[in-house]
């Protein structure tokens, strides 16, 4: 029999140690020196059965588990396999047991003083705490924490997910940009060969939060090697975005690319992205913080990308727009009660009897190129008319400037208390509460 | 001797108005002619030295910001809409007046003792006929003693807000005024929301309303924080004071070192007229009026004649460094 075989396999220690100490035994107590310990082992390997799992290593055990033949992968077997090798000895270590036991030899010296130790039971809470920390420790699976934002749209696809910067081969850190995937799709095509074979696709917008951004495709059988094929690609084809303020687009305007519409409105601080959720992507990557894009058409993801970007780049400064008018630009602002503030002059100002009638001097329509938005009417809600909606309002009535008296009342006694309440201290007003019994009266 | 119950009323009215003026700087003369002066009201615009764009900054007052709107505009279009807002600037900066502190006038209009003991509680009778102003409204007062009055200001401010609110002022006069509360936003140096609230918040007439804003003039003058009060309205309240007051010391140190010779010069013109002293040979040169009146009014206050001194020195070296330059252009031209 072979003892190396046998020691992979931990279940089989503790019989073969049981079979030396009966050996051991036999020796002593027939105190026969001559007999030949070759023979003994012979006949006692003979008793036992031979397993399967004696034959091979255990790394052959393994590679049976968790793979298959090349031939067999191209029938498309093994496709339930587990990926990886389990350790099976995964906090266990050697003379530490849940039994907490002294092993003289293993875990304990063997003499103390002059007397022989004998294996024996400790059971000290400190020991045991330790042994427990230490197997669960290792047993425990850290799971990654994603800040929520960071996760995507849906938890099930990878839509809206950040895959941090692209790498970069030469001294040009990308360290700063962020990357999102905009679109994760399965393609397949048909080879002799392999048959229908599939691909990942994944489209992904980089950018740096401050103007500078990319967008790729990248396709490959695995999805990481797919992620990092487009992260990387989207850094090689970077473009410089203007933004206004460092916040918004410098105007309103029309993009189109294939059948997508986009009308994209310039906004004021503070107003965020509100629109589809691949420019909402795009816009957090370029560093756009505040705009308002309504898409006509198919909403095709990479279309609507290709479209904004087209968009951004064809945008005019105000500058250009004043040269091409041959006009002052003037910004009114309400926060500022629509004081002129002229933000660009032409080299050339044109006369009033210069400006022809028929040209549009509408600056938003101007800057999308002719068009007008289709503003639909908002009509007020269907509930409108209904009696139950008028008696509930009629209710209501009375409670009209409650939040306002409360502050007052606060700020002016420092609790909720009329100038009648030292009067009728059983009228003393209270905050609402659904279950109000006598104890919390009392309590008040 | 023993008073009469409508005396003792009265009397007690009478002190509480009186400890409530006596701590403000009270006017000897009536203000209001001085204020409303031609003259003076343009002295005062003119030290205002208004900038458009800090008259027309965005400020907290509830004003949603909104997308901004652009125009394409002729060199006459953009005239015509400065000339608008510049209209709308001196609207915004009308300077809050300052006028003498009302005395209570308090007129019985009958005595009916039959009707004492009907109820133990004031009734208020207000005429509420509309285009009544505020000031001159019929507010009457029945006591239950039977005493039928004229009411006081505090009185008259209530139920006017009451019938007729005016926005952002409220019945009771908030916190932010009394003086530990007060101190708090001086620390924080938030002058023009304190101002601003209290012209809400009071009449000028009022004792209250002379309180609080002296005390931010005051605080403004010690710190010389002028800065934060140019191209506001409350620029001009504040000098007419500090003139009045004769308190231009520090004012006219930090316009000395600030370069600000012209208005120093302005704000001694003005000084002149609130204290009625005829300058018959006020000089025409502006450091020459500085220098006069440091001279006679400060008791040659030794700051004021260091910084004059250094402004004197500093625009001779300027003078003579700009002849210099003249001096090499003509000579390289000549040369060329």
């Amino acid at each position: 029999m072979s003892i190396c075989a046998l020691r992979c396999y931990t279940p089989f220690i503790k019989p073969i140690q049981r079979l030396f100490l009966i050996e051991n035994r036999i020796l002593n107590k027939t105190n026969i020196q001559n007999i030949d310990i070759w023979k003994l082992q012979t006949s006692i390997s003979v008793v036992r059965p031979v397993s399967v799992l004696a034959k091979y290593t255990g790394k052959d055990l393994w590679k049976s588990v968790l793979s298959v033949s090349n031939a067999g992968k191209n029938r498309g077997r093994g496709k339930g396999l587990k990926r990886r090798q389990k350790d099976l000895n995964k906090g266990q270590i050697i003379g530490i047991g849940k039994l907490n036991m002294v092993w003289p030899g293993l875990n304990a010296p063997v003499m103390q003083e002059v007397n022989i130790v004998k294996p024996h039971k400790v059971s000290t809470n400190l020991d045991r705490e330790l042994q427990s920390t230490t197997s669960t420790d290792l047993l425990k699976r850290r799971s990654r924490k994603v800040h929520p934002l960071l996760r995507g749209w849906t938890s099930a696809k990878l839509g809206g997910k950040s895959i941090g910067p692209p790498e970069s081969s030469n001294e040009n850190s990308l360290n700063d940009f962020e990357t999102k995937v905009i679109q994760h799709r399965v393609v397949s095509h048909m080879t002799g060969n392999l048959g229908r074979v599939r691909v990942h696709s994944i489209f992904a917008i980089t950018g740096n939060q401050k103007g500078l951004c990319g967008f790729s495709l990248g396709k490959a059988s695995e999805i990481s090697t797919a992620l990092r094929l487009a992260k990387n690609r989207a850094g090689l084809k970077l473009m410089l975005i203007p933004i206004y303020n460092n916040h918004t687009v410098y105007h309103d305007f029309f993009s189109q690319f294939g059948s997508t519409k986009l009308f994209v409105s310039k906004k004021y601080d503070g107003y965020g992205l509100v629109c589809h959720r691949a420019i909402k992507c795009a816009c957090e990557v370029i560093g756009i913080k505040d705009i308002y894009v309504k898409v006509e058409g198919a909403i095709n993801y990479q279309h609507i990308i290709k479209a904004f970007i087209l968009g951004l780049l064809r945008q005019k400064t105000h500058q250009q727009l004043a040269e091409e008018k041959q006009l002052h630009l003037v910004e009114f602002r309400n926060e500022n009660q629509m004081y002129p503030k002229v933000i660009a002059t032409p080299a050339t100002v044109r006369k009033p009897a210069e400006v022809s009638s028929m040209e549009i001097l509408d600056f938003t329509q101007y800057v999308l190129g002719g068009k007008v938005v289709l503003k639909k009417k908002k009509y007020p809600p269907f509930y409108i008319n209904y009696n139950s909606y008028k008696i509930k309002q009629r209710k209501m009535e009375y409670l009209r400037n409650q939040d306002q008296v409360r502050i007052e009342m606060y700020a002016k006694h420092g609790e909720l208390k009329s100038f009648l309440t030292d009067k009728y201290p059983e009228a003393k007003p209270h905050l609402w509460k659904k279950n109000r019994t006598s104890e919390n009266e009392e309590e008040n | 001797m023993r008073l009469s119950p409508h005396r003792v009323f009265m009397k007690i009215i009478a002190n509480n108005v009186t400890t409530a003026i006596e701590q403000v700087t009270a006017y000897d003369r009536d203000p209001a002619p001085y204020f409303f002066d031609q003259e003076v009201q343009k002295l005062l615009q003119i030290l205002t030295r208004p900038i458009p764009e800090k008259v027309f900054r965005p400020r907290m007052n509830g004003v949603n910001i909104t997308t901004p709107e652009y125009r394409f505009m002729t060199n006459e279009e953009l005239e015509i809409a400065r000339k608008e807002s510049e209209i709308k600037m001196w609207d915004l900066l009308q300077i809050p007046p300052i006028v003498k502190i009302r005395e209570e006038d308090i007129r019985i209009l009958s005595k009916d003792p039959a009707i004492q003991g009907y109820t133990d509680a004031k009734h208020v009778f207000t005429d509420i006929t509309f285009g009544v102003s505020n000031k001159y409204r019929l507010i009457v007062v029945r006591e239950p003693n039977g005493i039928l009055r004229t009411v006081t200001h505090t009185e008259r401010d209530r139920l006017n807000q009451i019938y007729f609110p005016i926005p952002g002022r409220e019945i009771e006069m908030p916190k932010m005024f009394e003086e530990e509360h007060l101190k708090l936003i001086l620390d924080r140096e938030d002058y023009e929301f304190i101002l601003d609230r209290a012209c809400v918040q009071f009449n000028p007439d009022n004792s209250e309303y002379h309180r609080v804003t002296q005390r931010t003039y005051d605080e403004v003058n010690k710190k010389q924080k002028y800065d934060k009060l140019r191209s506001t309205r409350h620029y001009g309240s504040m000098i007419f004071y500090l003139a009045w007051s004769k308190n231009l010391n520090n004012l006219l140190l930090e316009n000395i070192e600030t370069g600000k010779i012209e208005d120093g010069a302005l704000a001694i013109k003005l000084y002149y007229i609130l204290n009625v002293k005829q300058k018959e040979n006020l000089k025409n040169n502006d450091v020459d009026i500085i220098e006069d009146f440091i001279k006679n009014e400060t008791n040659m206050n030794s700051k004021l004649v260091k910084a004059l001194e250094n402004y004197k020195q500093i625009s001779e070296a300027r003078e003579k460094l700009q002849s210099n330059i003249e001096k090499i252009h003509q000579n390289a031209e000549i040369n060329n």
